[in-house]
């Protein structure tokens, strides 16, 4: 299980973004989001993007082993025991890897929770298996 | 504070100084934020008589509590001013991403006074507030500006931006943002202009504190469902507000050369689904919608890219001249976004400058050699750089055509498009009297944004004058600017049919106070009734007859099209004023009387 | 087989909460809000299966023509 994203039908709104650091933080705040949108104005006038395909790399070089997997497959971050060392962040092909230490005093990324798909109004986001399930 | 930044930045430009203060939360509790802090400043602040370009007046930049949150439409930003398009009371609502990184820098609104000397930006990154220096940006159109800041200052990085018009100080000129997103009207530009600030940019990191997290997280979802769940998501995402474009024609509400009709014969060229497939390539939202109305373009024609056209801009850039051509009108959109003046404003004053050319008011002599037919595209290109340079015939119709008819006289003034020197957004109110109310009693003028009753009047008989009508119009002036307030966008509930109520909950959760809808709609009254305290202080002999329409609506019926040879008798519209008075506590020349005040609690404001 | 009229919020509120109708394919849209008293004029927007039409477009067999009303304005 992962997201999927359809760059096509993003419309850069940002919803998925305050979804994702109320859940995550509990804090209403997008730059603590583990999705990013870039936005392609004026052209070619599309948004951009950038969500996790849990790969499992950063949990891969993690030192203290901080990024575990869960019982739907997701890796999630485990704040306690995150030392912000930056291993996991230039393994991150999707640069979805987080440590903003002036933000959070902790590494973060996406756990699958699903609230950006919930809150999304065009389609653009959803959690499937394979690509192919598009809503 | 909860659902607040916290702060009110302002910013000195005559002396160059920043200073923060708290957000009062006594003005926070009684007006809640966006347009209401608006009016609470304007009122207490700016002096009686400020000139609207002058170093008195304050350009007021509010965001409000749901702003920036988990709250369907929470992308709207406040800026109120006096107007120097009309002298009253202005405020714009812009949509987009600016008002979302105000709150995330700790703002609720910022406070533009004074004048400064030279050509200034202003730079917000969280708590580092400095004003910079902009000669090199000065001259610029908006784009170029806006490009310049997000290539240098990244993505995260709000910008707003004025264009020549602005600097220029056409009373229209409007304030740009996020590629095709506007404070458009009464010429909140200008007063920037004024101000020689020619953008505000903003960054921020801090988080919204909220009362009750659970029920703010429930309660936000809860709105996001109802949109999704609604039956018109789709259509109304595929098609945005072009989608009335074929139904105002239909039922005569779209305006055709200059309003002399609601009907245009080549309409269909027009039509939400002809754009669509035409030029449409992206769905492009303001902060948090989930049903996104902003349609971006690449037209193809022209070799560039523009948001919209939206239907303000498809009525006055198109059928109002005569144009059939919706790349040709994408074009006009654009030039009036990157040189920055209102599409609204800017198709009446072309509107009335071709009607009087082709009335032989104006010969190629006043028109710069222009052959300022209808459906001259070229032409109406042509213009809209001359007023936004205030050249030639451009130096005159940006006056506005209040002003602009008064000078040249010659019976133009009866087909000047406006109430209180606003010009009229693209509703034609032949024969529709609730909507002709609505725009003779709207705050700012002309505008359909407070109060829009056409499906009313053609339910209830179009030209009935009857006390429901009147409260309808009344209820919706209360209620609907109350998104302004609260910093949101109507829409969600307007075009999608959403449940109003949804919202209460999560106003609760988020600030910590309880307010039901009937306590909200009485927060509206009362701001509406300080706005026309307002025009009153600022213009002597303020009443009546600066509610009256466009003679055009009430002397001349169109000859062709759905509303041929309808009109609303003059008897009538003084009845709907008659009503409209007595129904808000007013007196008979439409002044708020001393019970009314008494009973709104606004004696203070009036001291 | 007979075609769905579905209606948005606001319509439905102007028709005292009805959401959806069956009707019989072949008459035009117009002519069929006509035939169930519903003033043509009152519906600003048409959709059938997802795409914009005129009220002049006739209902086809199995048809989902949305119909939205604006209410509360632009």
């Amino acid at each position: 299980m992962r997201l999927y994203v359809d760059n096509a039908k993003c419309s850069g709104c940002n919803a998925c973004r305050v979804a994702c650091s109320l859940n995550l933080f509990g804090e209403n705040n997008p730059k603590k989001a583990a999705l990013v949108i870039e936005p392609q104005f004026p052209a070619p006038g599309v948004y951009n993007v950038k969500v996790c395909t849990q790969c499992g790399d950063c949990a891969a070089v993690c030192p203290t082993e901080a990024i575990k997997q869960d019982e739907q497959g997701a890796y999630y971050v485990n704040f306690d025991e995150c030392n912000l060392c930056e291993a996991c962040v230039p393994e991150c092909k999707e640069e979805v890897m987080f440590v903003r230490s002036e933000l959070a005093n902790t590494a973060w990324k996406c756990n699958l929770c699903g609230d950006c798909v919930a809150v999304c109004g065009t389609g653009a986001l959803w959690i499937a298996e394979t690509e192919a399930v598009a809503a | 504070m909860n659902g607040y930044g916290g702060k009110i930045l302002r910013v000195n430009l005559t002396d160059g100084t920043v200073t923060k203060e708290p957000t009062p939360p006594d003005v926070a509790r009684d007006f809640i934020g966006g347009r209401g802090f608006g009016i609470y400043f304007l009122l207490k602040e700016v002096p009686r008589g400020a000139d609207p370009l002058g170093p008195e007046n304050k350009l007021i930049i509010s965001s409000g509590p749901i702003s920036g949150m988990l709250i369907p439409g929470g992308g709207k930003c406040d800026w109120t001013t006096k107007a120097p398009l009309t002298g009253g009371y202005a405020s714009a609502s812009m949509g987009g991403h600016f008002t979302a990184e105000m709150r995330y820098a700790g703002l609720d609104s910022i406070i533009l006074e004074g004048l400064s000397p030279k050509p200034v930006y202003l730079f917000i990154d969280n708590d580092k507030v400095e004003l910079r220096d902009a000669s090199d940006l000065w001259g610029k159109n908006t784009f170029a500006v806006e490009k310049q800041f997000k290539e240098r200052l990244g993505e995260e990085f709000q910008v707003a931006v004025i264009g020549p018009g602005g600097e220029n100080l056409v009373p229209y000129a409007c304030i740009n943002h996020d590629y095709g997103r506007q404070a458009g009207r009464g010429g909140v530009g200008a007063v920037m202009g004024s101000k020689k600030v020619k953008a505000i940019v903003v960054h921020g990191t801090k988080s919204i504190p909220v009362a009750d997290k659970d029920s703010y997280r429930k309660a936000g979802m809860a709105i996001y469902k109802a949109c999704k769940d609604a039956e018109g998501l789709k259509d109304w995402t595929r098609y945005g507000t072009t989608i009335v474009v074929s139904w105002c024609d239909e039922v005569g509400a779209l305006p055709t050369r200059n309003f002399s009709a609601g009907s245009f014969e080549d309409g269909k060229n027009l039509y939400g689904p002809v754009m669509r497939e035409k030029i449409v390539i992206t769905d492009k939202a303001c902060f948090g919608c989930p049903c996104p109305c902003g349609k971006y373009s690449r037209n193809k024609k022209y070799n560039n890219y523009v948001e919209g056209p939206e239907y303000e801009t498809i009525g006055l850039m198109g059928s109002n001249l005569g144009i059939d051509d919706i790349e040709a009108v994408a074009q006009a959109n654009l030039l009036c976004d990157d040189l920055g003046v209102d599409t609204i404003s800017t198709g009446n004053a072309i509107g009335w400058a071709m009607e009087c050319y082709e009335k032989g008011i104006f010969t190629k002599k006043d028109t710069d050699g222009l052959d300022l037919k209808f459906g001259n595209v070229e032409a109406t290109f042509a213009v809209i750089e001359k007023i936004a340079r205030r050249e030639g015939l451009g130096a005159l119709l940006a006056e506005g055509v209040k002003h602009a008819s008064q000078k040249i006289g010659k019976g133009s003034e009866k087909f000047a498009i406006h109430v209180k020197g606003m010009e009229q957004s693209a509703y034609a109110t032949h024969n529709a009297t609730a909507m002709l109310l609505a725009y003779m009693t709207c705050d700012v003028g002309a505008h359909h944004n407070r109060s829009w009753a056409i499906t009313y009047d053609l339910q209830v008989g179009r030209d009935k004058v009857v006390p429901e009508k009147v409260a309808r119009v009344i209820w919706l002036q209360n209620f609907r600017p109350m998104f302004d307030v609260l910093g949101g966008c109507r829409l969600q509930w307007v075009e999608l049919g959403i449940d109003r109520d949804l919202y209460v909950p999560a106003l609760e959760a988020i600030t910590g106070i309880h307010r039901s809808w009937e306590d909200l709609d009485k927060v509206g009254e009362r701001i509406w009734n300080m706005t026309r305290l307002f025009w009153a202080r600022e213009n002597e002999g303020f009443g009546r007859a600066w509610d009256m329409p466009s003679p055009r609506f009430y002397e001349e019926a169109p000859k062709s099209g759905a509303t041929k040879g309808q009109i609303t008798k003059l008897e009538d519209v003084n009845k709907l004023l008659d009503m409209y008075y007595e129904q808000r506590g007013w007196t008979l020349d439409g002044l708020p009387t001393p019970e009314t005040i008494e009973s709104l609690g606004l004696k203070a404001v009036v001291a | 087989m007979p075609a769905k009229l579905r209606f948005g919020a606001s319509l439905r509120i102007l028709l005292g909460g009805k959401d959806e109708l069956t009707v019989e394919p072949g008459r035009s849209v117009r002519a069929t809000l006509a035939s169930l008293d519903i003033k043509p004029e009152l519906v600003a927007m048409v959709s059938v299966n997802g795409e914009m039409q005129t009220k002049d477009y006739v209902i086809q067999e199995g048809d989902t023509v949305r119909l939205m009303a604006v209410v509360g304005g632009g």
